[in-house]
């Protein structure tokens, strides 16, 4: 067996047809779960009763499973609990319908959820208390100390945690391809198996990937330079 | 027993050490005043080789190291001649006080963990820390972590103590327990070479005071003569500012 | 999915599924065990900046962080049989389980060696220092001060890789690995029970996680105990 270079470029060309769809599943799922996340550290943070327990169980199972499963779970089960309500009330509507990838997206915005308030929350821990004291100290309320003092600080600590997620989730979103989903994997599979071209197909989907990926650590590095520079310190 | 000469230090484009001569009798407690930026920390460095000399030789008891031709060995060996009491400490964080005292025993000096064991317990008795030995450092006061910074180093039974700014890092009221375990040790005989800004302290403390500016020694002498009647204008306007309290004669 | 969803099927299915928890957790092992020793090798150029391999190593830790690991597992799947065909080493028969192993194992190994390197960095030059002040060797540096302080900023970071390697394993059925997913997937192809399978599935991995999460936290706790400022403070 030799290795068809020429043809790795084909692939290439071919598979990076599936860069739109793989961009979408990786990014709406990590700003849905962005505003689970700070929904979710905030329950945490200020213990809100009945919820409480709630939010742990959330992120502690999200955390503990692999994303796989909460694909197929959601794939599986949501069409199963909306059948039943469909047709109990009698509905004009066919769960069949519903495209793959809104499921995928769901899922997966569940799963950046447990994660990122993970982050949010260390995030918050390493903010000096003395900060929060302050923002009291001037007079501001909770939500404005929390949203104006605290999470500001917060959130420019997390972004190396937020970059390391970022890139993990468009990797994570290759697993769409088990639920028949044409992005950057499911097109090398495909690509792959009519051409039995597998290697081939596989190193361009991995430069595709690892392109990607140098792309948005670097954008995230950018971010970090500019938002991070009232913590530069210096001497004055 | 120890003679530094002809040490010359760069770093970059900035010679901080400009030919230093040095010779240090046994027992003697020797103070290395100046101001920031005149070269005490870095002698003191590249007497423990901690910095590598660009030129120059130092000498302690048998061993000699030119930096022209510098071999391990010698690094080691000149090493095990002398110990340091660092500004931050530095103490071994995963080890407890005793530990970090028998460390370099068991594991440079290859003491029986027995015998180690004895002699730490003894230094840090003398350090008045016999109460601490299974704490972590972390767990210490910085005037208790550097007790057992000197403890580490007198287990060592070096033939010079190297203080490198001993209690700057100190709050100021911790800085006369570290002071008195230095003044206590001073009297046992033991060489030692003490960079401080403490000028009431190196004065009580020292039989000899070496003044530096700029990279060069620029006076040397007993205490009473450095601070009572300097001769170099640096030394004079030096200890104007550090000890305007101090009278000396013009 | 067209079967009446049956949760007595759960409980059913969750003995099946744990008698191939051994093959999952033989990867979990191997792929760490293999990935610590490809980790200390590679962070090793890096600590000491040996030219021509640091890059290569650089791009070997690049390549890995950047790719999804079932990419990594089909290329060395499809590639490495390739590559040794070249020098008449046929593997094309060998069991999938050695893939998963090798790709897990390099895997962890760019990641381990991210973590070693930033753990050894993240220990204080003074320390150093003062072992070189009582006498000591770099050799007996490293091996009695500053590895036993690195494993420590390391651990934290190596328990989240083990968990993460652990959910990972659950791709290994991509290629045909029976373990504890292949199996669930034959049960679906037998009953057609999905939902049920996957939630047994999903239970199983969260029971690994919370107890090597426990042990991980019970050893944490006692290599962390010098770290406490709370304990007899003067």
């Amino acid at each position: 067996m030799v290795i068809d270079i020429p043809f790795i470029w084909v692939a290439f060309k071919e598979i990076a047809k599936a860069i739109p769809l793989t961009l979408m599943l990786a990014i709406i799922p990590v700003v849905i779960g962005f505003f689970i996340g700070l929904v979710v550290t905030l329950i945490r943070e200020y213990k809100v009763k009945g919820l409480y327990s709630i939010a742990n169980g959330y992120v502690s199972f999200f955390r503990g499973t692999p994303a796989i499963m909460h694909i197929m779970l959601i794939y599986f089960g949501i069409p199963m609990v909306l059948d039943s309500i469909i047709n109990s009330l009698n509905l004009p509507y066919e769960t069949n319908k519903i495209p793959i990838y809104l499921y995928v997206i769901f899922a997966l915005s569940l799963t950046a959820g447990a994660y990122l308030s993970e982050i949010i929350r260390s995030g918050i821990s390493s903010v000096a208390k003395g900060q929060m004291e302050a923002a009291y100290s001037i007079g501001m309320s909770t939500p404005q100390a929390m949203g104006r003092i605290l999470l500001p600080q917060a959130l420019a600590m997390s972004i190396p945690n937020f970059t390391n997620l970022s890139v993990g989730f468009l990797h994570t979103t290759s697993i769409a391809f088990l639920v028949s989903q044409k992005e950057l994997t499911g097109m090398a599979n495909i690509v792959a198996s009519s051409n039995l071209k597998f290697l081939e197909s596989f190193i361009a989907a991995g430069l595709i990937y690892w392109g990607i990926s140098i792309i948005m650590e670097g954008i995230y590095y950018l971010i970090e330079k500019r938002v991070q520079q009232y913590s530069k310190g210096g001497v004055a | 027993m120890i003679s530094i000469s002809n040490l010359h230090k760069k770093f970059g484009k900035n010679e901080v050490l400009k030919g230093i001569n040095i010779q240090i009798d046994k027992g003697d407690v020797i103070s290395i005043l100046g101001p920031s930026g005149s070269g005490k920390t870095t002698l003191l460095r590249c007497i423990n080789y901690l910095e590598r000399p660009d030129e120059g030789t130092i000498t302690i008891d048998d061993v000699t190291i030119d930096s022209k031709k510098v071999h391990k060995k010698d690094v080691y060996q000149l090493r095990r001649k002398s110990a340091m009491v660092f500004q931050s400490y530095n103490l071994f964080q995963h080890k407890t006080v005793l530990q970090n005292v028998m460390e370099g025993l068991v594991v440079v000096q290859k003491v029986n963990v027995k015998e180690a064991r004895e002699i730490a317990l003894e230094m840090l008795k003398k350090v008045g820390l016999e109460q601490k030995v299974d704490a972590y450092p972390l767990q210490l006061s910085g005037g208790q972590q550097q007790r057992v910074g000197i403890a580490r180093a007198l287990a060592l039974n070096p033939e010079v103590i190297l203080f490198d700014e001993p209690t700057s890092a100190l709050d100021p009221e911790l800085v006369g327990e570290v002071l008195d375990v230095i003044r206590k040790i001073s009297r046992e005989g033991i060489t030692m070479i003490i960079v401080t800004h403490e000028m009431n302290f190196a004065k009580e403390v020292s039989n000899r005071v070496i003044f530096m500016d700029g990279g060069v020694v620029v006076e040397e002498g007993v205490p009473n003569d450095i601070f009572r009647t300097p001769k170099e204008d640096r030394t004079k306007q030096f200890l104007k500012r550090m000890t305007p309290e101090l009278e000396y004669s013009i | 999915m067209g079967k009446v969803f049956d949760p007595s099927l759960i409980l059913e299915f969750i003995p099946t599924l744990v008698k191939y928890l051994g093959v999952t957790l033989e990867i979990l092992v191997a792929s760490i065990f293999l990935g610590t020793i490809i980790g200390i090798a590679a962070a090793i150029p890096k600590l000491f900046h040996i030219p021509i391999v640091k890059q290569l190593v650089t791009i070997y830790i690049s390549f890995i962080r950047g790719t999804p690991i079932i990419i990594q597992l089909f290329l060395v799947f499809y590639g490495l049989p390739a590559v040794l065909s070249i020098i008449n080493i046929d593997i094309s028969r060998m069991d999938a389980l050695y893939f998963v192993i090798i790709t897990y194992s390099l895997s962890n190994g760019a990641i381990f060696a991210e973590i070693f390197r930033g753990a050894i960095s993240a220990v204080e030059f003074g320390q150093t220092e003062a072992a070189y002040s009582i006498g000591m060797t770099p050799f007996q540096n490293f091996t009695r001060i500053v590895f036993p302080q690195a494993i420590r900023v390391a651990f934290p970071n190596i328990a989240n890789t083990v968990i993460g390697s652990l959910k990972d394993t659950s791709l290994a059925f991509t290629i045909g690995v029976m373990d504890m997913m292949g199996r669930g997937e034959t049960i679906i192809a037998a009953t057609a029970h999905a939902l049920e399978v996957y939630i047994a599935l999903s239970v199983v991995y969260y029971v690994v996680v919370l107890i090597l999460e426990k042990g991980f936290k019970v050893f944490e706790k006692y290599a962390n105990r010098y770290r406490g400022t709370d304990t007899s403070v003067a």
